[in-house]
């Protein structure tokens, strides 16, 4: 670990994976640079400069009691320690300050987390690889140094991979200098860290791993071992307070801000320069009608800004009123699709809409569908259960429809399109098979995007049901691009 | 960080060193007659020199010492009788499977006595070897002592290994001490009728403590050698003043809430090993404050901190989920939650009223938070937005929550107060 940080650290920053690949012998050739390369005690340790106290309360702002606290508990040099659990919600910054503070005391650890380590054999084989120094490689064939399945035999295994670090972190201490060198390793005590430890409840439901872990430390009853983990389940400050009311995770609301700060700088020509009171004043104005709406898009994931849209949307405001940012996207779906999947998945949210005994009337040969109801004034009773039937739909969900539905639906749909587009429609007569064989294609794209899952199989039949998982907006939205009428179709209680 | 005593340090290290070592507490604890130490040694010792079999369970809550006094008998006696007596351990953690016990078993009986053991030997070859084993020691008159850790999770499933241990000892010659260990009160109730009736049914109640000997036991740690390589005059001080605070009211008092909490001795320990980790490295003692700082410290309340770190929509989306459940509603899922989060909005005009998008975001945050969680364990097929939720906080930690929420909207208190 510690040697391929180096490495990285060697090649200058701006290089691309294919320059650097260029470099080396066209990189065909693999595993040559670390042939030769024998792993040693320093690998334990966190490889790059360690960092003094300073530096690292600066890297944290606002967590000094906790690393503090956590200096405190770890203790001087070769002092045992119970095992420690850290928690916290997620992105607080619990992994990343153990890391370092390791980083600044140069103490030798071992690090797993349960979110890659899957399984309790991964993990322990990932505990055991890093203890016995073992380093997966084409020699020996991408394995682990001991095959280990059983806590039982975990435990035999890493009591004598401990006891073999703890002698030769025993000798590394006898001959060691005082001045702090990069990869030296202080002390005479191992540290097991265990990141993520609340997916291990998930493991197995027998639920033996995870007493076995937390007992760890007594079952080996080796003082020089500590034990820490991090879970986060069982706290931050930031800049502007109204985004604090949504959430208060830091990675979220880092997307949001960046794109307020760009906004916020907009007005500025020269960004070197330090705004005074006045200047802080007119930039927040400036962006301050921008605050309220990009509020409910604080949880839109950025996709790569086009060119033409940027120009569009600077036209957009040149031209009419000042529109805010949200309301100019209300027809756009945002992402593309062809247009026999947006017809399928239409006919797919009628389908779940819509009870099955309804489509003989709405969808007839002839295309032409008459849903309109006489309307009748409504008495209190059926207003009552009009009620009840709502409260129903937001309980119970879509519904199920099987896969001939689906598929029937669609060809009266796509029927329909046709006559109404005249011959710009899909040619449904034309090569029907080759279609049909696209539309199951497409279906299972869109089950695997999740726009259709299963729902469970029909009891009598035992054939699979699918269900659309559409959001009315999305829906109402593909519609209107492909110009179905989608309100007529749609059974209203 | 100030200048660095180096005695200071060292006298930390050698308090943390005593507070994680279970033996260094339990010497001290076992001395008296009366204990469970003098019994329980008794009864081992008598049984190897007599040569007979017995079988005893250890019972007590867990961080009560049980296994600390057993390894401290067990080396007083491998002292004693050098040769005639080799000790077997086993978990239930690891080995409540019979294959992976039976293979445990033979595994250090042939590291015992120099065999060669043979990864690829199946169960019933175990179970023979075992037997054979056990007749073999008991004519050359050696004791084998088997320690039974977990016991109550060896009594799951088919008790094949207790039952044949416990036949083993009653129909060969043999000379065993089975000592099973639990955390729970009842592990005899869960033997199977054949394997209870070849138990001896005797049983060690692990108590805590009483006041007086937890007294002594707080002096006995928290005092520093006089005549070891610590500095004399440093060492006195220290200890004075450690009587000073333990004849305090107010330590007392302490003392007295942690015992209601937990009255065992490993959690006094944890206790004392946080308040030792707040000493002041300069000075070099321990003051009261560093107790206080630990009891406040150790007796945290995580739903509540939960609370505190929420954003101001997911406590809305609590409070909704409240509301919902007093009207004892069946079930409610997050479609039902926003229908209540804009019937609030229309009757109180809040400023919070945030899309639904938003809003979905801000209930999986919750859940990821486990203050909610689904109710239905396959409901895979549906969506987030119609899987039904419960709360998992209840109404008085909700309460609380919000009364310590910095600056929580009037509106929100006034609605879970209703």
């Amino acid at each position: 670990m510690a040697r391929e940080k180096e490495e990285s650290m060697q090649v200058s920053r701006r290089a691309t994976r294919s320059s650097t690949f260029s470099a080396n012998n066209n990189g065909i050739e693999l595993g040559k640079p670390n042939d030769s390369y024998i792993p040693t005690l320093g690998d334990l340790v966190f490889g790059q400069e360690p960092i003094s106290l300073d530096d690292l309360l600066s890297r944290f702002p606002g967590r000094r009691v906790q690393i503090l606290e956590l200096l405190r508990l770890l203790g001087t040099l070769n002092s045992s320690m119970p095992p420690l659990f850290v928690y916290g919600s997620a992105s607080t910054g619990k992994t990343s300050i153990i890391i370092q503070v390791f980083r600044h005391l140069s103490r030798p650890f071992v690090y797993t987390s349960c979110l890659s380590c899957y399984s309790p054999r991964i993990l322990f084989e990932s505990i055991l690889n890093q203890l016995l120094l073992h380093k997966k490689n084409a020699f020996n064939g991408y394995s682990s140094a001991k095959r280990c399945e059983k806590p039982s035999d975990f435990v035999i295994f890493v009591r004598e991979a401990l006891i073999n670090v703890i002698d030769s972190l025993k000798e590394n201490a006898e001959k060691t200098s005082t001045s702090k060198l990069k990869g030296q390793v202080n002390g005479k005590m191992i540290y097991l860290i265990f990141d993520n430890f609340e997916l291990v409840r998930e493991w197995d439901k027998s639920s033996s791993i995870l007493p076995f872990l937390f007992g760890l430390s007594d079952i080996l009853k080796m003082p020089e071992v500590g034990m820490i983990f991090i879970s986060s389940t069982s706290p931050d400050t930031i800049v502007l307070r109204p985004f604090c009311r949504i959430t208060k995770r830091v990675d979220e609301l880092s997307t949001a801000f960046s794109l307020l700060f760009k906004r916020y700088c907009e007005p500025l020509s020269d960004l070197g320069v330090l705004p005074n009171g006045e200047m802080k004043r007119r930039l927040f104005s400036h962006l301050q009608p921008h605050i309220a709406p990009s509020l409910n898009e604080i949880f839109r994931v950025a996709s790569q800004p086009c060119l033409e849209c940027g120009v569009n949307q600077e036209t957009r405001r040149k031209g009419g009123a000042r529109k805010s940012v949200g309301s100019g996207d209300l027809d756009d779906i945002g992402f593309h699709m062809s247009t026999s999947a947006k017809y399928l998945l239409v006919s797919a949210f009628l389908a779940s809409r819509n009870p099955a005994t309804l489509d003989a009337s709405l969808f007839d040969t002839t295309g032409v569908s008459d849903s309109r109801k006489r309307k009748r004034k409504a008495s209190e009773k059926s207003l009552e259960q009009k009620e009840a039937a709502e409260q129903e739909l937001l309980m119970k969900g879509p519904g199920t429809f099987s896969l001939e539905r689906l598929l029937a639906i669609f060809q009266c749909i796509t029927s329909v399109g046709e006559e109404e587009e005249g011959n710009d429609g899909l040619r449904v007569d034309e090569g029907s098979n080759a279609l049909m064989s696209d539309i199951l294609l497409q279906l299972t794209s869109l089950c695997n995007s999740n726009f259709i899952v299963k729902g469970g199989s029909c009891p009598l039949e035992g054939s699979t049901r699918y269900r659309s998982t559409l959001s009315e907006d999305l829906a109402i939205k593909v519609a209107r691009s492909i110009k179905f009428p989608l309100s007529k179709y749609l059974y209203r209680r | 960080m100030g200048k660095e005593n180096p005695a200071a340090e060292k006298a930390s290290n050698l308090l943390r060193s005593r507070l994680c070592d279970p033996n260094f507490v339990v010497k001290h604890l076992s001395d008296s007659p009366d204990s469970n130490y003098s019994k329980l040694k008794f009864l081992v010792s008598s049984s190897v020199t007599e040569a007979c079999n017995n079988s005893i369970l250890l019972l007590g809550p867990r961080g009560s010492g049980k296994i600390a006094v057993l390894e401290l008998i067990l080396t007083d006696l491998l002292l004693e009788y050098p040769d005639t007596i080799s000790v077997i351990k086993l978990n239930g953690l690891l080995h409540s499977d019979d294959c992976c016990a039976f293979k445990e078993i033979a595994r250090q009986l042939c590291m015992e006595h120099q065999l060669l053991f043979s990864k690829m030997a199946s169960f019933d070859d175990n179970s023979q070897f075992m037997i054979e084993m056990l007749r073999e020691c008991g004519l050359a008159h050696k004791t084998i002592i088997f320690v039974l850790d977990e016991f109550d999770l060896f009594a799951q499933g088919k008790q094949r290994l207790l039952y044949s241990l416990l036949d083993a000892m009653q129909s060969v010659t043999s000379q065993a001490v089975v000592i099973g260990v639990s955390c729970r009160l009842d592990a005899d109730q869960l033997l199977e009728k054949r394997v209870r009736s070849r138990f001896s049914h005797r049983k060690l109640l692990f108590l805590p403590p009483s006041k007086e000997d937890m007294q002594r036991l707080l002096e006995h740690i928290l005092s520093l050698p006089v005549d070891s390589s610590l500095p004399h005059a440093y060492a006195v001080e220290f200890n004075k003043k450690i009587k000073n605070i333990l004849a305090d009211g107010r330590f007392k008092e302490i003392v007295n809430t942690l015992v209601n909490l937990d009255s065992t001795v490993n959690h006094l320990l944890r206790f004392l090993f946080l308040a030792v980790s707040y000493m002041d490295l300069e000075s070099g003692f321990l003051s009261f404050e560093n107790f206080k700082t630990a009891l406040s410290n150790s007796h945290r309340q995580p739903k509540l901190e939960c609370i505190k770190d929420c954003s101001i929509l997911e406590l809305y989306i609590l409070v909704c989920l409240k509301r919902l459940e007093v009207k004892e509603q069946n079930s409610y899922n997050f479609n039902s939650v926003m229908k209540e989060y804009k019937s609030i909005h229309d009757s109180f005009q809040t400023s919070d009223y945030y899309s639904r998008n938003v809003c979905l975001r801000a209930f999986e945050h919750l859940l990821q938070r486990e203050l909610i969680c689904f109710t239905d364990n396959r409901g895979y097929s549906q969506s987030v937005e119609f899987r039904p939720v419960k709360l998992l906080i209840s109404s008085i930690e909700l309460h609380q929550g919000l009364k310590s929420y910095c600056s929580c909207p009037v509106i929100l208190l006034k609605l879970v107060e209703r």
